[in-house]
């Protein structure tokens, strides 16, 4: 049973017989991200050279026959760009929304922790140890190179008492190390080695196939559920480590454990796509803005956000920019950018009109 | 009955498109792929150093990476242009460089994709449209026109390619007779002018001309150090320092391709730009002994780049004389 309620803050919530309670207006954000997200894959689903498009996908889900031209643009090219964009932008966005709330810092993200850097590093040592691993090996590299990473900030950052701040900067400094040691291989690697990393880098969905999504699905859904099993800490952590504690958070337990789902959820990205920079930042922003949250729901905001920006990316890729080389990367920022700015900017009008 | 077998069998041969046409081959990474026995839509990843061979061999390409839709090339170079000369029929692209598009690419209807060993991490993909066959292009792995012979025999060329080299062959002994001295035994080191020194790798026309003319490499520690720690696949980056106490019997220059002005003066100028004065001290400069080529026409690893090197060499002992 579902009953309407206020909150604390006098904004409507719906509160579930379990106790559970959701505000309406984070519902409602939800509904039209989802909403968004819906459209601009079925848009997306036009974008070709091919003619085809949704029609002709649901005439096929009917039981129509395609022909090939279009079986292999919609099944084999572009669906599995859509689907695998979506779920790599969720995964980083999600990713950003945990560590932003376990470092009190609204800059953190798996680049700033030296997560994403931890995995490409392994993967680079991985490929000149073996040039042509297997995809679950170069998953597994990934997620590892992300532990290590994760493991030795964990140290670094000593007990349950250390702030967020002292998150942040341990992760600034080891992402520096790994970074300068990312730049060294790279120069120092086999030349095929290097390019096909050098092209990896930039972020691209041209290796999004079934297969690809079928090795990232696994990671993704571990992720997906921890996080929402452990997203509830967030709200806690939100307030800051003391606090949290003080509200009965067990910090030593819940703080590795909100870690190791975002890097899970940070490598298996990185592996399908390469490292999106920055889209851990703008996503939570974004959603932020849209409709403010806490807890699951702000995940799930953000998680939607990081999802609809890199289908939109890839979508101005494949679409408005087709004949021009414009990397996943440098899309991403040419529409989350802009975004970002807009929220950030009408933001602070908001607050200045309140005053 | 044997008879009724062996007539069956024969008969599923003739008429399977599959079984007669097509042909199992393993690629220079070892990998096997089945292609067919006279492809007809070849599509090329690199146009350079894999198309331009091909069209040297009188093969029409159907598709190459980095071109625009209209058959424009996306770099400053069309090296069908330099290379073969103008006029030439020019392949359609299929994405931006950095960003392949399949649909395009299928849109081609290519019956083999001729890849490098660079494009390793694209087969996936690619073998969804057709098969892909990676051939070595790296510096370290093969050497002057070797490229153009490995796909002439991988597309039944040898013929053609072994009469293009004759000719070729008979203008280097005849070069070779009226150069100003003996080049046997000689050095030559071939630069490479971006907003730095390179040194040229092996595979390039230029080199086998060069080498078949008797001429040796010159050999730079720093350069091979570069490269044996896997350093770029044509050009090994070499400092000023370095370059300025350099002296080899002939120093070939290059400049950029990105560069309007190829010529000797825009050459000079650009050394100049890296190197000041350097032909106030070098050795090669003051004696005389430079060679100015236009990478455009001697960089690909065809006869056709190497002829163009040898017309280079022939003007260059002209004025020496």
């Amino acid at each position: 049973m579902i009953r309407r309620g206020t909150a604390t803050d006098g904004k409507p919530v719906l509160r579930l017989a379990n106790g559970l309670q959701m505000r309406t207006g984070n519902l409602l954000a939800g509904c039209g991200l989802v909403a968004a997200t819906l459209i601009l894959a079925a848009w997306s689903t036009g974008l070709g050279l091919t003619d085809t498009g949704l029609a002709d996908l649901l005439r096929a889900l009917s039981g129509s026959s395609l022909s090939d031209a279009e079986t292999y643009a919609l099944l084999t090219v572009r669906l599995p760009r859509i689907l695998l964009g979506f779920m790599v932008g969720w995964a980083v966005a999600l990713s950003g929304a945990l560590l932003q709330s376990i470092a009190r810092n609204p800059l953190a993200d798996p680049g700033l922790f030296g997560f994403s850097q931890g995995s490409m590093i392994m993967i680079m040592l991985l490929l000149v140890i073996a040039p042509v691993a297997p995809k679950s090996l170069v998953a597994l590299a990934a997620v590892t190179g992300g532990l290590c990473v994760a493991g030795l900030l964990l140290w670094l950052v000593g007990g349950e008492r250390s702030s967020g701040l002292t998150i942040v900067l341990l992760g600034i400094a080891v992402e520096t190390v790994l970074s300068s040691f990312g730049s060294l291989l790279l120069l120092y690697l086999p030349t095929e080695t290097s390019i096909t990393l050098s092209e990896w880098l930039a972020g691209s969905l041209f290796q999004a196939n079934w297969s690809v999504i079928a090795a990232f699905t696994p990671l993704f859904v571990l992720g997906l559920v921890g996080s929402l099993l452990a997203g509830g800490a967030t709200s806690a952590y939100d307030l800051g480590t003391e606090m949290a504690q003080a509200l009965g958070e067990p910090v030593a337990r819940s703080r590795p454990l909100i870690l190791l789902f975002a890097v899970v959820l940070s490598a298996a990205a990185v592996t399908a796509v390469g490292p999106l920079v920055f889209l851990g930042v703008l996503a939570p922003h974004i959603a932020g803005f849209l409709s403010p949250a806490v807890g699951r729901a702000r995940l799930l905001l953000s998680g939607l956000v990081g999802g609809i920006l890199v289908v939109a990316a890839d979508a101005l890729t494949r679409g408005i920019a087709a004949g021009l080389p414009l990397p996943l990367g440098l899309s991403l920022t040419m529409v989350g950018v802009p975004l970002f700015i807009i929220a950030l900017r009408l933001q602070a009008l908001r607050k200045l009109q309140s005053h | 009955m044997r008879f009724l077998v062996s007539c069956a069998v024969a008969a599923v041969l003739a008429t399977s498109p599959v079984l007669a046409a097509d042909r199992l081959l393993i690629d220079d990474t070892g990998r096997e792929i089945t292609v067919p026995d006279t492809p007809e839509r070849i599509v090329v990843m690199h146009e350079p150093l894999l198309g331009v061979p091909l069209m040297d061999l009188d093969l029409d390409l159907a598709g190459s990476y980095g071109r625009a839709d209209d058959g424009g090339f996306v770099i400053a170079v069309d090296f069908i242009d330099t290379v073969l000369g103008e006029g030439k029929a020019k392949p359609k692209g299929f994405g931006p460089v950095g960003q392949p598009d399949l649909e395009k690419l299928r849109a081609l209807e290519p019956d083999l994709i001729l890849a490098s060993e660079l494009d390793a991490g694209k087969v996936d993909q690619l073998s969804t449209v057709a098969p892909v066959y990676l051939q070595n292009i790296s510096g370290d792995k093969v050497h002057g026109f070797d490229i153009q012979e490995d796909l002439a025999v991988l597309l039944g060329r040898e013929d053609l390619f072994e009469a293009r080299k004759a000719g070729y062959m008979d203008r280097v002994a005849e070069l070779r007779a009226t150069l100003p001295g003996n080049a046997a035994g000689q050095t030559y080191l071939p630069v490479f002018l971006t907003d730095q020194i390179n040194v040229v790798g092996d595979s390039s026309g230029m080199v086998q001309a060069l080498e078949d003319l008797g001429y040796t490499r010159l050999e730079v520690a720093e350069a091979s150090t570069t490269s044996a720690s896997g350093g770029s696949m044509m050009l090994m980056p070499l400092s000023a320092e370095v370059f300025g106490g350099l002296n080899p019997d002939i120093l070939v220059l290059l400049n950029s391709y990105m560069d309007s002005s190829r010529d000797e003066t825009g050459t000079r100028e650009k050394l100049d730009r890296i190197v000041p004065g350097w032909d106030r001290f070098m050795k090669p400069a003051l004696e005389k002994r430079i060679l100015f080529v236009d990478p455009a026409k001697v960089i690909t690893p065809t006869v056709a780049s190497a002829e163009h090197m040898l017309d280079a060499v022939e003007h260059w002992g002209g004025q020496e004389r």
